[in-house]
């Protein structure tokens, strides 16, 4: 039984996971029209932009990107971003203003597992839908393809697996301030509108004001999605630049999970409290 | 329902609304913000286009600007009367709510669309009416008296097309009832009318002026106030709005023939 897995070692993990992938899985297979609606909201923005991004670039270049670029790197923000997207801010916080984190807490396992799991299914799902869409396209349009390079597509891979770790330990940790905040959704819409420029959502970094860009440079926003973008584009080399970048995003990485433990063990204090 | 009866049932709604959200003072601020900082970022979007290119699509910063400003009231529009009224249809569809609305003497139509309204949101109005005023006089530009009727007819189709289209997807409710997220594909489209339409590549440009109706909703008020419409596009403008409130009310008729309770 996957309820005593956590003293199982190893081998309970493996069948705690399988458990709740495979529940994930299944409620979402109930809901396939909802999936369908936010992998299409998912596509219009960077598309939108790609659109305006076009018109703007002409037969030119603009800031080093001609046409082809633009389709290249917003097709892969369409990719690497419902690869990484959470909404876990959202259902956090509801579980902590709902009270259904109660029945979470009284598992076995911290219920942060039930969230990857679903994180994993969801993926898994709407990214294989893109990448249909995405050979579709290419067959058509030469402009958009990626070129056939395994060593790439692994090192890009690699980072948009850390990528999607910042995220959704970004989103996880920012939903449990609903301890404390009765608004904490709204300091994650604060963050999705500043990722709209630090991610590189509405444009690639390097045609951002310096300025911008420079603030960026120090935050996580640019490895939760241009980064792996930029390295599946070709637009970063898979030398040192690559290997800083991702010893860039396990840093994050370690600081995000760090963050979460904190909010965690301190927030569930303050929950006992309210409750006891 | 004579026209009289009907004016004096939206003053009941709204007078009831205002009492209800009156209870949610704190909404009121958090209303204020939202509308400041996603207005903010709209222009910084703008601004990062602009950064590389003094020309949309033909239109200038400041043009662009006011377009932004149209997008906004509109945006008000959506979040204060379409989304906390037609927007919970699927919700009376599958809790059965509908039935008590049916039996009413009250068009449901009416109803359905018009019992709630966010009186919060005439933020976004305010800085959209602020944004158009902003760029106008940046433009140095004070329109004729012709083409602020134009703007008003213009703007006033683009809210009637907007809310056919509110109904028409909501509709859907009766077929299917899991569709709370429909608002999602609305919404996600509705991201283009943030750019004129001249801004798209021509296919795109084609699909929103005669498949998806993105142009009338923002291009054509904006070009209104900046002296780029021609007559025959606020005459056409109204032609739509009419159409698609036409096709909106069939829709709603055919899905309200549909429906056969929740316990039917």
């Amino acid at each position: 039984m996957p309820i005593e897995a956590a003293a199982r070692g190893p081998r309970g993990w493996f069948e705690l996971y399988g458990a709740l992938l495979r529940s994930a899985w299944l409620v979402d297979l109930q809901y396939r029209a909802s999936l369908a609606i936010w992998l299409f909201w998912g596509m219009t923005e960077p598309l939108i932009s790609l659109a305006i991004w076009w018109s703007v670039a002409g037969g030119g270049e603009v800031g080093g990107y001609g046409r082809a670029e633009f389709a290249r790197y917003f097709f892969g923000v369409v990719l690497v971003n419902q690869l990484t997207l959470a909404w876990d801010a959202y259902y956090v916080d509801r579980w902590i203003r709902g009270g259904e984190l109660n029945h979470r807490l009284a598992r076995p396992v911290a219920p942060i597992h039930e969230a990857i799991a679903d994180n994993i299914a969801y993926k898994l799902r709407s990214a294989a839908v893109v990448l249909i869409l995405w050979s579709g396209f290419a067959a058509l349009w030469p402009a958009v393809r990626v070129p056939f390079e395994p060593a790439r597509w692994a090192a890009a891979a690699l980072a948009t697996l850390f990528a999607a770790g910042i995220r959704f330990l970004n989103g996880y940790a920012t939903g449990l301030l609903a301890f404390w905040l009765t608004r904490a959704t709204a300091v994650m819409e604060l963050q999705f509108g500043l990722s709209l420029f630090l991610s590189g959502r509405i444009a690639p970094l390097a045609l951002l004001p310096a300025g911008a860009a420079a603030v960026a440079g120090v935050l996580w926003f640019p490895y939760m999605l241009a980064f792996p973008v930029e390295v599946l584009t070709g637009t970063v080399p898979l030398g040192a630049e690559y290997a800083r970048g991702i010893a860039i995003q396990v840093l994050w990485l370690a600081a995000w999970f760090a963050a979460y433990r904190w909010v965690w063990t301190r927030g569930l204090r303050r929950y006992g409290a309210v409750g006891g | 329902m004579s026209g009289g009866r009907v004016v004096a049932v939206l003053r009941a709604f709204w007078r009831a609304s205002i009492a209800e959200e009156l209870q949610y003072r704190g909404n009121l601020i958090a209303a204020f913000w939202d509308t400041v900082f996603w207005g903010a970022m709209a222009v910084l979007t703008v601004a990062v286009f602009f950064g590389q290119t003094d020309r949309l699509g033909g239109w200038s910063f400041w043009e662009v600007l006011l377009l932004l400003g149209v997008f906004n009231v509109l945006v008000g529009v959506i979040e204060g009367v379409l989304r906390p009224g037609v927007g919970r249809l699927s919700e009376y569809v599958r809790t059965g709510a509908l039935d008590l609305i049916l039996v009413r003497p009250v068009e449901p139509q009416l109803f359905v669309s018009f019992r709630h309204v966010v009186p919060w949101r005439v933020t976004d109005i305010a800085l959209g009416f602020g944004f158009i005023g902003t760029a106008l006089r940046q433009l140095g530009r004070v329109p004729a008296v012709a083409e602020v009727a134009a703007f008003a007819l213009t703007l006033a189709a683009a809210v009637a097309v907007v809310y056919s289209v509110w109904i028409a997807l909501m509709s859907l409710a009766f077929w299917f009832v899991s569709v709370e997220n429909i608002g999602v594909v609305f919404e996600a489209v509705f991201e283009a009318a943030r750019y004129p339409v001249s801004a798209y590549p021509g296919a795109l440009r084609f699909v929103f002026v005669y498949l998806l109706p993105i142009a009338w909703t923002t291009t054509i008020p904006a070009s209104a106030l900046t002296g780029r419409l021609v007559p025959s596009s606020a005459l056409m403008s109204a032609i739509v709005a009419v159409a698609a409130l036409a096709a909106s009310r069939l829709v709603w008729l055919a899905a309200v023939q549909h429906y056969t309770s929740a316990g039917g």
